[in-house]
């Protein structure tokens, strides 16, 4: 692989990386506010400024400034190199680079720095960004001193409502353009350009348009400073309360890499936001999916009911087991959901095949909806893919079959996973006996006969496979609200209460079972034991 | 050494000297036929010849910029022309495009023909109202007579000429924000590379040239471009020919003056313009446009490289007019139409004046010259209005310091360069503001 030197140091680099991203690849992050990853290159915030030395047996292009001699009361001309923005700079091969090591660089920031806050309002008390912001964090890093402009600052609009999602303060606009950018070439929808020049410049959005395309939230993690806001998480949380989970999105069969953010204090969720993955989401979520947490905190089944009544945990479970025990194995259905993971599923799986003896095997999800052809997919259901992997060699049967069959008269016990199923529900009501396992109040739990409180996938560790078939872990923020437990827990006690043993003590030791069973039947599940605790 | 020459302005002040008629009985017309009989190629090699500096400003040679465009492929090329004429200090081009267009047709032809161009567009600064007449006429007299259009000259060449009119920002003069404004986009400069010839106009192979520097191309083909060159006194610095010399200001013949390269601002300024207004003193010049730095009048130029040795210990008033000589003195002749200031002038409010100006007109995009242009303007409004303190002043060549060569485009130098360059001159004036009270001050930018 080519090389070249940055600060001394030997950085590999495939033919037409820019040096930032040789850089980033090595490990070292140049300063940069403008430059993303995913986005064109637009050059204009100069932070990512290097020096290069020049090509052998050449000058360095030196450029005339000037110096001032306080004690002597003059100014002495002086040189300065051309620094380059490394964001666009290709990498050549013996190329040297100075970043960190030069004194023309450290100036050449912490100027873009001074400037970059000159008529910036400092409002950081107020601010959503605070504790995220590049400002503060550059700030620190690169320049560290007073602001020498005393004067009072630009006034622009401040909290300009953009659209249902987000509102603008142009004061804190640092003019990168990433939001533009990032709604042209990724979102497809050039609603958001600049207007006004120099100082006055600030973002608009297109005349009589809103932003409002599926992807608007983006434009605030993209954005590296406090201009852009969230509506829904605005004066919510300070992020240096907030952890971070590593999760999957539960939006769509996607499976986007997403970290939800939770204050462990008083233990809720307060945002979903994409985590980087090259091969699934690359930097990005769409607005439903980061939204889509807010289901963490509504509407939620938090104790078990008996005929729609409170019950405890234990005699939840008590009347389950009655309610299941001896019921002829050929009339009782078993429904795994797509809405939970292989853990979850392989679990009720597990019970239903070896210790009820049920063969009937329903998947109850989400209906499908809009698609495009950014991120979004039309199952709306994290695993699809997984819950039928379960399965092994016979696949589930729909929900709606699972009606069919309640109607004729074929099945009359069911225990269920849930799912938002959409469905019409009234075929329930012939049911002998319905026991669900759920993470929220919704039509299923309602009809049953004992509906058991499941963890969602912000309380439990599991494993989803997307609609490409690749196994994610999503790992848990809080631990279970109100006396909700993991689905496979709850599965679990109910086939220890059946009189059969179940081995699993531990996540660990569960995994496990899930994978040696799944290989047994020839599926791979991609359950990983210890993957993430 | 000044040598007047009339190339271009022979017509100039006639009736109807910018007619078709009046251009072709001036000889006019008959470089484009000598050029239409040679290849492509040779027309660009006749045209290194010639060392055309680029007239725009930044003096880079035309045959050369020519050479960069790629092999005619299955991409359309692009011949456009530079007609924004922003600069401060700057009227030269409108004088073509007002009272001899036909030269600038006659050099579109000639341009697109050597790069493989069927296509020229005219970029034009709106406001310049009569040059869009001139050049819209003179667009119809040539399609007339069959000189534009598919077979020009009896070459089967197509050559279209459109005018394309700006919305009258300076920055549309830059060449790619002057592309992507062509392109109906927002007018701000684009990151280089990739450069016009590789793309440039809706993404093809372009070549942007300045409205003068087009001009003159006939002339070349009519004596030979090695006898063009020859005219300069600076051919052997391959700064060819002729050019039009702009001065304004405190002289007392302002204008236009053709001359060949190799006159110095004196002549420009006493032979040409008359000299000072009122035979003040000159407080200072600036060579040309505003980007360019001011000098005073007695600087002495010491220019490194043996090339120069004959102009150094000589007065920058002394020295020719010629894109290295002034690099090399530290200055720039940009587009060598001088600003002169008598000592009437107070050069903080001309400092006052001008920064004002790039505060404006600054795209915005890249963030020194977007935030460093508005705090230079704010540092010299307060201490013209009696606010401004010391330590203010002693940041203001840092200010400029840092923004000048970390910018996207060549804004950000031109607004810094004149920065630094009043404050190291003029700086007591400066501190007479801050120390004696503005209301001290003379407070004149004019006569
Ligand atoms: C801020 C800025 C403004 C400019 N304005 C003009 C202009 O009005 N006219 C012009 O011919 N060149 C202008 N230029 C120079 C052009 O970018 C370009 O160099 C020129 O048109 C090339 O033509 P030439 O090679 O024939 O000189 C400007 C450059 C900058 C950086
Ligand atoms: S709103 Fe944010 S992302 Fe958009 S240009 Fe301003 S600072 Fe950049
Ligand atoms: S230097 Fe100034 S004019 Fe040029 S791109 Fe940057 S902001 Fe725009
Ligand atoms: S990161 Fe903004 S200029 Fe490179």
């Amino acid at each position: 692989m080519p090389s070249f030197k940055l600060d001394g140091r030997d950085v590999e680099f495939s033919p037409g990386e820019t040096v930032i991203e040789a850089a980033r690849k090595a490990g070292v992050d140049i300063p940069h506010y403008c430059w993303h990853p995913g986005l064109s290159v637009a050059a204009n915030c100069r932070m990512c400024l290097v020096e290069v030395g020049p090509p052998p047996g050449r000058p360095a292009l030196m450029l005339n400034v000037l110096e001032y001699d306080a004690e002597k009361g003059e100014y002495i001309d002086a040189k300065k190199p051309k620094l380059q923005p490394s964001c666009q700079l290709g990498a050549v091969e013996g190329m040297e680079v100075k970043s960190e090591s030069s004194e023309h660089v450290k100036r050449a920031r912490a100027a873009v720095q001074e400037m970059l806050l000159l008529n910036h309002p400092v409002d950081c008390p107020i601010c959503d960004q605070a504790g995220e912001c590049r400002l503060q964090d550059y700030w620190l890093e690169h320049q560290s001193t007073d602001k020498r402009m005393k004067d009072e600052t630009i006034r622009k609009p401040k909290a300009q409502d953009f659209g249902p999602t987000i509102v603008y303060d142009a004061e804190r606009c640092i003019v990168c353009t990433r939001c533009i950018r990032f709604s042209e070439e990724i979102a497809k929808d050039p609603v958001l350009d600049l207007r006004d020049r120099g100082n006055l410049a600030e973002v608009v959005v297109a005349p009589g348009r809103e932003l409002d395309h599926d992807y608007t939230l983006m434009t605030e993690h993209v954005c590296p400073v406090g201009a852009l806001t969230a509506k829904d998480f605005r004066f919510k949380a300070r992020v240096w309360f907030l952890r971070s989970s590593q999760s999957i999105c539960q939006g769509c069969s996607t499976g986007c890499n997403a970290f939800l953010d939770y204050d462990p204090r008083d233990q809720t969720v307060y945002r979903h936001r994409p985590r980087e993955n090259a091969e699934v989401n690359k930097f990005w979520m769409c607005d439903k999916g980061m939204l889509d947490y807010r289901r963490i905190h509504e509407n939620r089944l938090l104790e078990p009911t008996i005929s729609g009544k409170s019950a405890d945990v234990g005699a939840a479970l008590e009347k389950a087991v009655e309610l299941l025990k001896d019921v002829d194995s050929d009339k009782l259905a078993v429904v795994l959901s797509a809405q939970h993971s292989n853990e979850d599923n392989f679990a009720l799986l597990t019970l239903a095949q070896e210790h009820l003896g049920s063969k009937a095997l329903f998947l109850a999800a989400r209906p499908s909806g809009p698609a495009d052809d950014i991120l979004i997919n039309a199952d709306k259901n994290p695993n699809t893919a997984g819950a039928t992997a379960v399965c092994g060699s016979t696949p589930p049967k729909s929900f709606s079959e699972l009606l069919t069959a309640i109607g004729s008269g074929k099945i009359s016990h069911v225990l269920a996973l849930s799912a938002d199923v959409e469905e019409d529900l009234s075929p329930l009501s012939d049911l002998k006996a319905l026991v669900v396992l759920s993470t929220h109040d919704v039509g299923l739990a309602k009809a049953a006969t004992v509906a058991l409180p499941a963890s969602s996938w912000a309380e439990c560790d599991g494993t989803f496979v997307n609609e490409k078939g690749a196994s994610q872990a999503s790992e848990s923020a809080i631990k279970p609200q109100g006396a909700s437990r993991p689905a496979w827990k709850l599965a679990g006690a109910i086939g220890m209460r059946l009189g059969k043993s179940t081995p699993w003590k531990s996540l660990d030791d569960f995994r496990g079972a899930v994978n040696s069973d799944a290989a047994a039947a020839g599926v791979d599940v991609g359950v990983q034991p210890g993957a993430s605790a | 050494m000044l040598k007047r020459t009339d190339y271009l302005t022979k017509n100039y002040g006639k009736p109807d000297g910018w007619t078709l008629a009046a251009y072709e009985a001036g000889g006019g017309y008959r470089g484009v036929r000598k050029a239409l009989m040679m290849s492509p190629g040779a027309v660009v090699e006749e045209t290194k010849k010639a060392h055309i500096r680029g007239r725009g400003g930044a003096g880079f040679d035309c045959g050369m910029k020519w050479s960069f465009m790629p092999k005619p492929s299955d991409k359309p090329h692009y011949l456009v022309v530079n007609a924004d004429e922003g600069e401060p200090g700057t009227f030269k081009d409108r004088t073509i495009m007002e009272q001899n267009p036909h030269a600038l047709i006659e050099g579109c032809i000639i341009g697109c023909y050597a790069m493989g161009a069927h296509t020229c567009y005219i970029y034009v600064r709106d406001e310049l109202h009569l040059s869009k007449e001139r050049l819209w006429a003179a667009i119809e007299e040539a399609k007339a007579k069959g000189y534009l259009g598919q077979r020009p000259f009896g070459k089967t060449y197509e050559v279209n000429i459109f005018v394309h009119t700006g919305a009258g920002a300076y920055i549309c003069g830059e060449e790619t924000a002057l592309l992507n404004s062509l392109e109906g986009k927002r007018g701000q400069p684009r990151l280089k590379p990739p450069f016009p010839a590789q793309s440039g106009a809706f993404g093809m192979p372009t070549t942007v040239n300045n409205v003068e520097t087009l001009a003159i191309v006939p002339t070349v083909f009519q004596l030979g471009g090695d006898a063009f060159s020859k005219l300069s006194a600076l051919h052997h610095l391959n700064d060819g020919g002729t050019r039009l010399f702009g001065v304004s200001g405190h002289v007392k013949k302002p204008g236009v003056y053709e001359c060949a390269v190799g006159l110095t601002l004196r002549e420009l300024i006493f032979d040409l313009g008359g000299g000072v207004l009122d035979d003040r003193p000159l407080l200072g010049v600036v060579p040309g446009g505003s980007s360019c730095p001011v000098h005073l009048p007695d600087e002495i130029v010491n220019i490194p490289g043996e090339r120069f040795e004959a102009y150094n210990g000589k007065c920058i008033l002394d020295i020719p007019l010629g894109v290295d000589t002034f690099r090399g003195a530290g200055s720039m002749l940009g587009t060598c139409c001088a600003i002169v200031m008598s000592d009437a002038v107070d050069p903080v409010l001309a400092l006052q004046n001008l920064m004002h100006f790039y505060r404006d007109e600054s795209c915005g995009q890249c963030t020194p010259c977007r935030e460093g242009c508005g705090w230079l303007e704010r540092v010299v409004n307060k201490i013209v209005a009696g606010e401004g303190t010391m330590a203010e002043l002693d940041q203001f060549h840092e200010i400029a310091t840092n923004i000048t060569g970390s910018t996207i485009c060549a804004f950000g130098d031109g607004a810094a360069q004149p920065a630094l360059a009043f404050i190291r001159r003029y700086r007591k004036n400066f501190e007479d503001y801050i120390n004696n009270g503005a209301a001290t001050q003379t407070r004149s930018l004019s006569l």
